[in-house]
């Protein structure tokens, strides 16, 4: 009963960062029906960008050594740079990349998003090399236990994190005039566009606000495991995309909940013991986490087929 | 106007297809309710109603596009029950759709292809190794589909290789016809098929409509928003609004129908009746009101 | 109709002289460059030695011969039938330049690199600022327009005997000047003594050679006016039964038709105002390359000398993503259906006979094979593998049927990924991530299969390659194929002609996985040994990529699409190293330039980088693809002009649409 609360709580809180990822493509997948490969690899260089703010600017070594005041300066501004500068790539990467491509056939985009994703990597690759690189502790790690499940103050940071950008971002969707517009766009580009909404602008706001909320999730990523690889946009992605078709994509409260669901299958997974069938699989849950995953997401899609949340797409006969 | 079968009683005569008590739910709303409805072998029944009313989903209903909430759809005694639309294609019912479902990147041959699907054999074993009765078999296809393209006139048969993209609205109307009639249906079902016609375009359509009857002994259904096509050749029309049938009859019997009046002008506009009389003159006249969006 | 004088519709006598100085012209050139400065004179000469040397007789040799043989051969048949179709219109020089570069550019880079590839790879780059350049000088000096059909004339008898003369006369002068040339150059080297020992038998052979060319060339010539006169609009065509396959197109209908139809249909006619387009000459092309295929084993030492096993080892790699690109292309291409797992049905391919055709099958069941006939059970177990792999594709199929679009990708992409971990986590029977070894070879009738060897893969990929091919050609133009393609266009419209959604659909998925699972069991057979690590997501992703760049639903494209993405990532890119520490090479320069900037710079470091950006660049300049089929280019140009199709009022709002009503079971 522990293991499976202690469980839960990793489940929670990796789901939570799938959770940020899933968000960026669920609302770029809403408004120009793009998978955006590339998303996972923006995460990727928020994990990157803070490990250089705090290796490179702030010089941290040992954070027990700092003062509160210097800490906290630090977690906000190497939490803002990593935003900003993932907000600005994938703006940048929009307009390059899948602007010119508005009106080609649907996975012209889909290629050029893949290409944009390798890109991407190998430049991840050329700065930090092809290991995985670790980070220093950016908070001092203090356990609490809560019954017998242990918590640690960076998995209340990075809960307390996603849950203020999810609901911050489900407002600005549906209570503010951007949020209107991109909905507007989402639901008919051109009789948007005949309304006066100005659809490229509202296009590349949506992969600003996307991208930077990948930004987020890549400093509470590096908060909370303290290491980052070239790669791991790619595989960290592929659940995160999952996570929003689980939800039903399009669909920003889905992608929540795809993602959490996705990270407690993750973590729930390992406690099968490694036995043969029927009673564990061979060489344990560990082994089968991805294949676990996929196979759940199958069942659900197969009885629910627009995901957990998703809304059937009119179409006209 | 008025075709000889139509003397004939028709209670002595099984219905072709039959609506009994059809009803869709969409969510709350009724889209379709208790709809009854009894077409003939060899009759041109027309449905009208306002927009909103409900024509569509009936043909949708029909062709298996939709499951009906409740009901039952019958076609040659033979209750449709939950055939899926291949299966409705099979039993031998054919449809049109109102905003042209063509196949836009096919040549005009290939959507009337691709409509005789049913009739072709081959299986994808036989599509690789082609043994000769496979070519034949497409020979035989190619000659039927440019047969039934020469029912509109050569013109189409000329434009055969041509991208159904790049004909006139009109010739797409008449393309898809010939997709539909390329599974050589018993009945056939016609959404609006003079939408977006000129004057000159819809009289051929009109007269062509009749000549699928008359030559291809067909049965026909027909949604149509054009009173002056309804009225010039249906055997009875059936009048839709709100999901109801409100009035069924022939032609005659619908123009003077009091909810008939009401349902299309509304109460308050019995001032209009002038106007509507003239509209369903049965003679196409040159500024007959077009009834449509 | 026949009345129409002859001199007005052909072009003038005075004219054929400009043609035939045209196309000789046209093709003397790049075929002069290619056999004094290159490798033609060599190839035959080796020949020469093999037949008239016992010491040095070797098949090989003489089979370059034979190649050799046949495209001067092609070639020579080609220009006639050029001068003969040709309708005068486009200008001497701007085909000259457009020659230059596209036959003369390429052979020298291929020369000066020395690799197939890396040529190619640096003759597109050239090709990219050709069209760049060419399209600057048409924005100061635009051509006129081409109308839709100029050239469009009816041609009698007496007008297609005109074109046989004119066909004979083009190939004769084109054999005369060669020869004429190639003799001087000889007899330059003859008397400078160049030939050594051997001297006799060449000077037999150059004075032989160029008494013979010309006549071959009156003789070709002949089989190139045929040729045109088979493709000339016929006097009496009327195509009222409008049967595609026998009657000829009539004239009338073309001109019923809308400009790009009719310029599509126009491309098979003679005469034609773009020649090289047209399909008679395409037939020459496709002659050509199957010969250089058959023949490439042969020729290859001759072009790049040592090391063509490796070089024949990786076409052998290449072919099996022709086949995995032509499968894949089935469900997106044609049927539309998103598949990124595509690279589940070859590992399935590759296990089943990595299972049965090595020891794991004597360890797995306790059965002994003769290992004399174990090989030759490759076969059998090919059809096998692509059966249970399309079994599998059915499987797969069948939950994500009443699935749209992206819910259909990611379930295929779940299935890409589980297969896999399937596969290591079962190590009992697939020896998980240590994978198989010692996989059987295929064998067959006297031919020697080895790992090591690789020309029985290329000849067993070629054959593979050609089925594949053959039955997708003949799938596409089946009632089967026209299923497909009418459900990627309109679903609902489909099942209203009676389209089985279902059953169109998982043949579909079947179609694509069975061939995967060919390609999978000739990876096996030629690695020799599987490693579940070796196949993942990326993997599907590439095989997407090669049929999104070829030209979705293109069958050409296809094909060119694998080849080019199989060349870039594998041949081209993984050179560039070796390529920038060659002093010789063009990018020497370059990279030593860099090497002072970024020390550690090396090129295999940034493949993915360089390879991203071409992705994306490819899709920005060409998003339908390298070789769009007509149909997808004309759906791009029509996406905009399609304009806001008549919505259904019946629908009430708000109602849940065909979505969630439509039923598949």
């Amino acid at each position: 009963m522990t293991l499976f609360l202690q469980l839960l709580v990793e489940g929670l809180v990796i789901g939570s960062i799938y959770s940020l990822v899933a968000l960026g493509y669920t609302m770029v997948y809403g408004i120009i029906e793009l998978i955006n490969f590339a998303h996972g690899d923006i995460f990727m260089m928020g994990t990157l960008v803070s490990l250089f703010m705090v290796t490179n600017v702030f010089h941290l070594t040992d954070v027990s050594k700092m003062s509160l005041g210097g800490m906290l300066v630090m977690l906000v501004v190497t939490c803002l740079a990593s935003i900003v500068i993932c907000a600005l790539l994938g703006v940048l990467i929009e307009r390059i990349a899948y602007r010119p491509l508005r009106n080609a056939p649907r996975l012209a985009p889909l290629i050029s998003a893949i290409g944009v994703s390798l890109a991407l990597e190998d430049i991840a690759k050329a700065i930090i090399g092809p290991n995985p690189v670790a980070a220093p502790y950016l908070v001092p790690l203090v356990h609490y236990s809560i019954g017998s499940v242990d918590i640690t103050n960076t998995d209340i940071i990075v809960l307390v994190v996603a849950l203020v950008l999810m609901v911050g971002l489900q407002w600005l969707v549906t209570s503010t005039r951007i949020g209107r517009a991109m909905r507007a766009v989402a639901q008919d580009r051109e009789a948007a566009a005949l309304m006066g909404v100005n659809v490229d602008r509202v296009i590349a706001i949506t992969f600003l606000i996307g991208a930077g909320i990948a930004g987020a999730g890549g400093f509470v990523f590096l908060l909370s495991t303290n290491n980052t690889v070239f790669n791991i946009g790619f595989e960290l992605g592929l659940f995160a995309f999952t996570a929003a078709v689980l939800g039903g994509i399009g669909n920003l409260v889905g992608a929540m909940l795809g993602g959490l669901v996705i990270g407690l299958i993750r973590a729930l997974v390992t406690y099968i013991p490694d036995r043969d069938l029927p009673f564990g699989l061979p060489h344990g849950g560990v082994a089968w986490q991805d294949a676990v995953v996929f196979a759940i997401l199958i069942l659900i899609l197969v009885f629910r087929p627009t995901g957990l949340l998703g809304q059937q797409l009119a179409e006209k006969v | 106007m008025t075709a000889e079968h139509e003397q004939a009683p028709q209670s002595t005569r099984q219905p072709l297809l039959e609506l009994k008590k059809v009803t869709k739910h969409f969510g709350g709303l009724a889209a379709v309710q208790d709809v009854d409805l009894a077409i003939y072998p060899q009759e041109i029944v027309s449905i009208i109603g306002p927009n909103g009313a409900g024509k569509t989903t009936v043909f949708n209903l029909i062709t298996g596009i939709y499951l009906a909430t409740s009901g039952e759809i019958i076609f040659e005694g033979q209750p449709l029950k939950k055939a899926s639309p291949h299966q409705v294609v099979q039993r031998g019912l054919a449809r049109t759709f109102q905003n042209i479902r063509l196949f836009n990147n096919m040549t005009v041959l290939e959507n009337v292809l691709v409509g005789e699907h049913l009739r072709l054999k081959a299986s994808i074993l036989d599509a690789v190794f082609r043994p000769p009765w496979v070519k034949q078999e497409e020979e035989e296809a190619r000659r039927r589909a440019i047969e039934l393209l020469s029912f509109f006139g050569q013109h189409l048969v000329d434009r055969q290789d041509e991208y159904v993209i790049n004909l006139s609205y009109a010739d797409r109307r008449r393309v898809e016809i010939a997709r539909a009639l390329a599974s050589e249906p018993k009945l056939l079902l016609l959404d609006e098929p003079t939408a977006g016609m000129n004057e000159a375009e819809t009289m051929e359509a009109v007269h062509y409509i009749r000549r699928l009857r008359d030559e291809l002994h067909l049965t026909i259904l027909l949604i149509e928003h054009k009173l002056m096509v309804t009225m010039g050749i249906s055997d009875r029309i059936a009048v839709l609004d709100y999901g109801r049938k409100i009035a069924e009859g022939l032609p005659d019997e619908i123009r003077r129908d009091e909810r008939v009046i009401t349902a299309y002008l509304g109460k308050a506009a019995t001032a209009d009746r002038q106007t509507w009389q003239v509209a369903l003159r049965p003679q196409p006249e040159g500024e007959a009101n077009n009834h449509h969006e | 109709m026949a009345m129409l004088v002859p001199s007005q519709i052909l072009p003038q006598t005075g004219e054929t002289r400009r043609l035939l100085l045209k196309w000789v012209i046209a093709f003397l050139v790049p075929v002069l460059v290619f056999t004094l400065v290159w490798s033609g004179e060599a190839i035959l000469n080796a020949a020469l030695l093999a037949i008239f040397f016992p010491g040095s007789f070797s098949i090989a040799a003489i089979a370059a011969g034979l190649f050799m043989l046949l495209f001067y051969g092609i070639i020579t048949g080609l220009t006639g039938y050029l001068v003969a179709a040709d309708s005068g219109r486009q200008s001497l020089l701007d085909l000259w330049i457009s020659m230059f570069f596209f036959t003369v550019v390429p052979i020298l880079l291929i020369y000066i690199t020395a690799n197939l590839f890396v040529g190619l790879a640096a003759s597109v780059v050239v090709w990219a600022f050709y069209y760049y350049g060419r399209r600057l000088v048409r924005r100061f000096r635009p051509p006129a327009p081409l109308p839709p059909l100029p050239s469009l004339k009816v041609l009698d008898a007496e007008m297609r005997a005109t074109l046989l003369t004119r066909a004979r006369l083009g190939s004769f002068w084109f054999a005369l000047s060669f020869s004429l040339i190639w003799l001087l150059v000889d007899l330059l080297f003859y008397f400078t003594g160049q030939y050594g020992q051997a001297s006799l038998v060449f000077l037999v052979w150059i004075l032989l050679r160029s008494v013979l060319l010309p006549v071959a060339g009156w003789l070709l010539g002949s089989l190139g006016g045929l040729v045109a006169i088979r493709h000339a609009v016929p006097a009496n065509g009327n195509g009222s039964n409008g049967d595609r396959a026998g009657a000829p197109v009539s004239t009338r209908r073309l001109r019923l038709l809308s400009a790009t139809r009719a310029r599509e249909e126009a491309r098979d006619l003679v005469p034609n105002d773009l020649p090289l387009r047209s399909t008679g000459a395409r037939n020459f092309y496709l002659l050509l390359l199957l010969a250089l295929l058959v023949f490439y084993p042969m020729i290859d030492p001759f072009l790049f000398g040592p090391g063509t096993d490796s070089r024949l080892d990786n076409y052998g790699n290449a072919g099996y993503y022709v086949i995995l690109a032509l499968g894949l292309n089935i469900v997106v291409g044609f049927a539309g259906l998103l598949d990124l797992g595509y690279v589940a049905f070859f590992v399935i391919g590759a296990y089943t006979w990595a299972m049965v055709g090595s020891p794991q099958l004597t360890v797995l069941t306790g059965i002994h094979i003769n290992p004399d006939i174990w090989p030759w059970l490759f076969w059998p177990m090919l059809i096998v593998a692509a059966l249970i792999a399309a079994l599998w594709g059915v499987l797969l199929g069948a939950p994500t049927l009443r699935l749209r679009g992206d819910y259909l990708a990611i379930v295929t992409l779940g299935f890409g990924e589980i297969i896999p971990i399937v596969v290591q986590n079962l190590d009992k029977y697939t020896n998980g991530t240590n994978g198989l070894t010692g996989i059987y070879s295929p064998a067959f009738f006297g031919v020697h299969w080895n790992v090591s060897t690789s020309e029985p893969y290329y000849y067993l990929i070629l054959v593979l390659i050609a089925i594949v091919l053959l039955a997708n050609l003949r799938l596409r133009d089946s009632r089967i194929g026209r299923a497909w393609i009418a459900m990627r266009e309109d679903e609902i419209a489909a099942a209203a002609s009676g389209i089985n959604l279902t059953r169109t659909k998982l043949l579909a998925f079947a179609a694509g996985a069975f061939f995967s699972g060919i390609a999978g069991a000739y990876y096996a057979a030629k690695l020799s040994t599987v490693t579940s690590g070796n196949f993942s997501f990326s993997d599907s992703v590439i095989y997407l990529a090669m049929v999104v760049l070829g030209g979705l639903g293109s069958i050409p494209g296809v094909v060119v699409g694998a080849l080019a993405v199989y060349a870039v990532n594998v041949l081209v890119l993984p050179q560039l190293d070796a390529l920038g520490n060659d002093p010789s090479s063009i990018i020497y320069p370059i990279y030593t330039h860099i090497l002072q900037v970024i020390p550690n710079f090396s090129f295999s470091n940034i493949r993915n980088l360089i390879f991203g950006i071409i992705l994306v660049v490819l899709m920005i300049f060409r998003p339908e693809g390298l070789i769009p089929s007509t149909r997808r280019r004309h759906e791009l140009h029509h996406t905009e002009a399609e304009g806001v199709e008549i919505t259904s009022l019946d629908t009430p709002p708000g109602a849940p649409g065909f979505e969630s009503e439509m039923r598949v079971e």
